[in-house]
């Protein structure tokens, strides 16, 4: 008995002993939230380097699942990765057409039924190792990345058509590679600027290949030429990149870059308030609010190139009548709808997004309820008809929620006389749905798209071509003609050829296709004063360029 | 003692056995189909084939269920479909957090509900008790993340006090893996920076997510000392002119005990499982938020191998209490 209670006393008495811990500790940590001090560099326990020479940049990025770039497709990871690894052609901002980063120049020959793109890499370019990048490193990754066979290979390996075979290092510093004739040299150029194609250093990825030629390996450990090399990558906390000191151009100023997760839009905004981030990524309207007055911060809002988009199954009545499809797109109010996102979002209605090559910027529709009605009742729908709608629970249609966009557009199509059944879903049971045969299930739906790589037929593809088995096919639509159209303009030669193919196509997709495009949402940073040299490029990637930061 | 142990086990051997075929029954109702979703949106029928080959997916349903606990015997979880790793690897990686958050949550509860209801008892109707059940109140009535974004929004956003989000701050790094729990870990090589930091991330958290479990203690015991108040022994120590000190101790509060250690023991429980709100409002990389994560994703493997971790957790904490309960009342015994 009385043992017994002892033991309970001794028990209580350790917790107020922790309590006290708890207290003595407290103020001898407490000025690590404030920014004196974060500022004053902790060397001692951060390592090396300092808070100042520290950049943290605070997203969500619980989408990071791999750090090897022949695997990663999520948006985080390659933003990751385009500052450790780079390719041997990039987009840059202002400039039109892909520019040199690993090769220096590059030349497009023909040869038989093949082009050949002859490149001559850099000859100072080295990976963080110090040795230099060479013709054989090229080989060795896209054919790494085309023998994985990840998320991200079909782009080398469906749309540029590249195989092993087709390859060659011609010597040290003189890359060749062949590929069909019903590829666009420019697509494959653009595909190429994506994190699948960058060059990894085959001495180093082969000496750590394990079962999975280095991808494991990778995760943790970086073997890249960019300005940065992975320091570390704790899951769905942060990644830490280190400048690379032997980095073959202009070393960065930011001596270290904190990736880090930050999952609650609130949340970010107290980072950037607090200074506990330098910049901060994707503010609501209501965290914008409060931000714009603050003059330590500054917002940067810059066009995405997502499409959020309602797609309406061509397969099953009513949307298998083109005067419905139509009817739906008078009768939805474009302006209230960008409205409610608070200004962040841009009014397309075209499938080539804003920032890309071939965009017509055109707005042929305007809410009309007269012509809606008139649409309805040619189509034999007078007295009013009932559509089930597929809207994604818990995923962001840029600044607002799916579901508040879709009772926007639930009210609109009221007063035509079309009554909409939202029916809400998680987005990852959704896209079961979308992507399986059941055309009767997926009547109508609510969904956003972002191009695969920065052409237009990185969009003009999906949204046309049937046999592709992408929106087009998941909405029922096949029409070979203009299928072949977006294939015409896909290897049109020049520049100014593509356009005027694509603008042909847009104009007819307007009015023929099974889509209402609602918008692009505008993405909204918000950054310390201090900080420089900050620039989103949808386009490019990475689309954050760390190496050109400051403060 | 040993036999109630061993009891115990064999016990624990039948509650995973039934949680093996429940979570198996879950993943066989659910709309999906795991090859679909493990490959993605671009896989091509013959991928998905190959995929459901490997998986044992084409075989009969006993045999599968078989093959799944023969994996499960041997610590195998499957892998994960989002982030295409062992199951095992990930709870590794994120229980010690959540584990870390609940006890530290459990610990303020502690600190906080029983001498809170001590007095409430005491003193009873006058104005502390008046006080106390009315934290009672709030704690019971307000939602976790309620009181988690009020608290970041004062002592974070405002007072600057205390750090907003994760484990550390970012620009730390965290102590080499031993338990997993950073405080303990940052004791254990000696860094006390590193365990400064790590115990000032846990403050916000630990009392947003012991407040409701304080609120709970605290009428527990309140309620269980006023019983134990009127009892005639109590009286009876009393006229035999023991200081209240120890009437109120000895007599009073360890009779109360019983009921307090059960409740502790459930709000241990509530405690882990409460974190997955408390995870998300501080950005707290735990269990609870990849089991979210892995719900939205349709991540099978990961939602049944979360399942089977809680199926280990709550047993595990019931003996612990079963064994703690026969320590203060030597009227139960556990043989």
């Amino acid at each position: 008995m009385r043992m017994s209670f002892r033991r309970v006393h001794r028990g209580l008495s350790l917790l107020v002993l922790l309590a006290l811990l708890v207290a003595c500790a407290a103020p001898a940590a407490a000025p690590t939230g404030s920014e004196s001090s974060s500022a004053g560099g902790e060397a001692a326990a951060s390592g090396e380097v300092s808070r100042a020479d520290t950049l943290i940049f605070a997203a969500d990025i619980t989408d990071i699942l791999t750090l090897d770039p022949a695997v990663a497709y999520e948006f985080s990871g390659i933003q990751a990765e385009g500052s450790i690894y780079q390719t041997l052609v990039s987009f840059e901002e202002g400039e039109t057409g892909p520019q040199p980063l690993l090769a220096d120049s590059w030349d497009v020959s023909e040869e038989g039924d093949m082009w050949v793109i002859t490149f001559a890499l850099n000859p100072d370019a080295t990976f963080a190792s110090g040795n230099p990048v060479t013709a054989a490193d090229v080989v060795y990754s896209w054919s790494r990345a085309i023998e994985l066979n990840k998320s991200p290979a079909f782009l080398l390996i469906d749309v540029a058509q590249v195989t092993a075979e087709n390859m060659t290092a011609v010597d040290e510093k003189t890359f060749a590679v062949k590929i069909p004739k019903t590829v666009s040299p420019q697509v494959f150029l653009s595909v190429i600027t994506f994190t699948v194609a960058a060059v990894v250093e085959q001495a180093v990825v082969e000496a750590n290949a394990g079962d999975d030629m280095g991808s494991t390996w990778l995760n943790d450990n970086s073997a890249g030429s960019g300005p940065y090399v992975l320091s570390s990558w704790d899951r769905e906390v942060q990644v830490v990149l280190n400048v690379n000191e032997n980095y073959w151009q202009e070393v960065p100023a930011m001596k270290r870059v904190i990736m880090q997760n930050v999952t609650e839009a609130a949340n970010r905004q107290a980072a950037i308030e607090t200074g506990d981030a330098d910049i901060v990524q994707d503010l609501g309207p209501e965290q914008k609010t409060v931000l714009e007055g603050n003059p330590d911060v500054q917002i940067v809002s810059a066009s995405d190139t997502l499409l959020i988009y309602i797609g309406m199954n061509a397969q099953v009545a009513p949307f298998d009548n083109p005067d419905v499809r139509e009817a739906v797109r008078y009768a939805i109010n474009y302006d209230e709808i960008i409205a409610l996102t608070g200004g962040d979002a841009e009014l397309v209605q075209e499938v080539i997004p804003a920032g890309f090559l071939g965009h017509t910027g055109e707005i042929p529709f305007s809410q009309d309820i007269e012509k809606a009605k008139e649409l309805l009742a040619g189509a034999g729908y007078g007295d009013g008809l009932e559509v089930t709608a597929l809207v994604p629970s818990d995923y962001p249609a840029g600044p607002i929620d799916f579901p508040t966009l879709a009772t926007k557009v639930q009210s609109d199509l009221e007063k035509v006389g079309i009554t909409l059944n939202l029916q809400q879903l998680q987005v990852s049971e959704l896209l079961n749905i979308y992507r399986s045969e059941d055309a009767a299930a997926k009547q109508m739906v609510f969904i956003l798209w972002g191009p695969d790589f920065p052409d237009p037929d990185g969009n003009m593809t999906p949204f046309t071509n049937y046999a592709a088995r992408s929106i087009a096919w998941r909405n029922g639509w096949d029409d070979p003609e203009l299928a072949d159209m977006a294939a015409q303009a896909a290897i049109a030669e020049t520049p100014e050829e593509r356009v005027a193919l694509y603008a042909d196509l847009t104009e007819r997709l307007f009015h023929e296709g099974p889509y209402a495009i609602l918008y692009q949402p505008i993405k909204t940073f918000a950054l310390r004063s201090d900080v420089t040299g900050f620039t989103y490029n949808p386009s490019d990637t990475p689309a954050i360029t760390f190496a050109e930061i400051g403060k | 003692m040993f036999r109630f142990i061993l009891r115990r086990l064999l016990g624990f051997g039948f509650v995973l056995l039934g949680v093996s075929v429940f979570t198996f029954a879950i993943a066989q109702l659910v709309p999906v189909d795991p090859a679909a979703a493990a490959l993605g949106a671009k896989a091509r029928e013959e991928q998905i084939q190959a995929y459901r080959e490997e998986l044992g997916l084409n075989r009969p349903i006993w045999e599968q269920y078989f093959r799944y606990v023969a994996r499960l015997v041997q610590g195998d979880l499957g892998e994960s479909i989002r982030t295409r790793r062992p199951v095992a690897d990930d709870l590794r990686d994120f229980f010690p957090a959540t584990f870390e958050l609940a006890l530290a949550a459990l610990i303020v509860s502690l600190l906080f509900g029983i001498p809170l209801g001590i007095i409430a008892a005491l003193r009873r109707n006058n104005w502390l008790d008046a006080a106390a059940r009315l934290i009672a109140l709030i704690g019971g009535s307000m939602p976790i993340f309620y009181i988690g974004l009020l608290g970041l929004g004062l002592f974070y956003r405002q007072l600057r006090w205390l750090p907003g989000q994760g484990r550390l701050d970012s620009t730390l790094t965290p102590p080499e893996a031993i338990t997993g729990l950073f405080t303990i870990d940052a004791l254990l090589t000696g860094n006390w920076p590193i365990f400064q930091n790590a115990l000032w991330h846990l403050v916000l958290p630990a009392l947003t997510l012991g407040y409701f479990s304080t609120a709970v203690l605290l009428r527990i015991t309140r309620s269980s000392m006023l019983e134990a108040l009127s009892q005639d022994y109590v009286r009876t120590a009393r006229s035999k002119g023991l200081r209240e000190q120890v009437v109120v101790l000895r007599h009073v509060f360890k009779n109360s005990l019983p009921p307090i250690i059960t409740t502790i023991g459930l709000t241990f429980g509530s405690l882990l499982s409460g974190a997955v709100l408390t995870e998300t409002v501080f950005g707290w990389p735990g269990l609870g938020k990849y089991a979210t994560t892995s719900v939205s994703n349709l991540d099978l493997p990961a939602v049944m191998g979360v399942t089977l971790l809680a199926a280990v957790v709550y047993p595990a904490v019931n003996t612990l209490v079963d064994i703690g309960y026969s320590l203060v009342d030597p009227r139960v015994k556990v043989e």
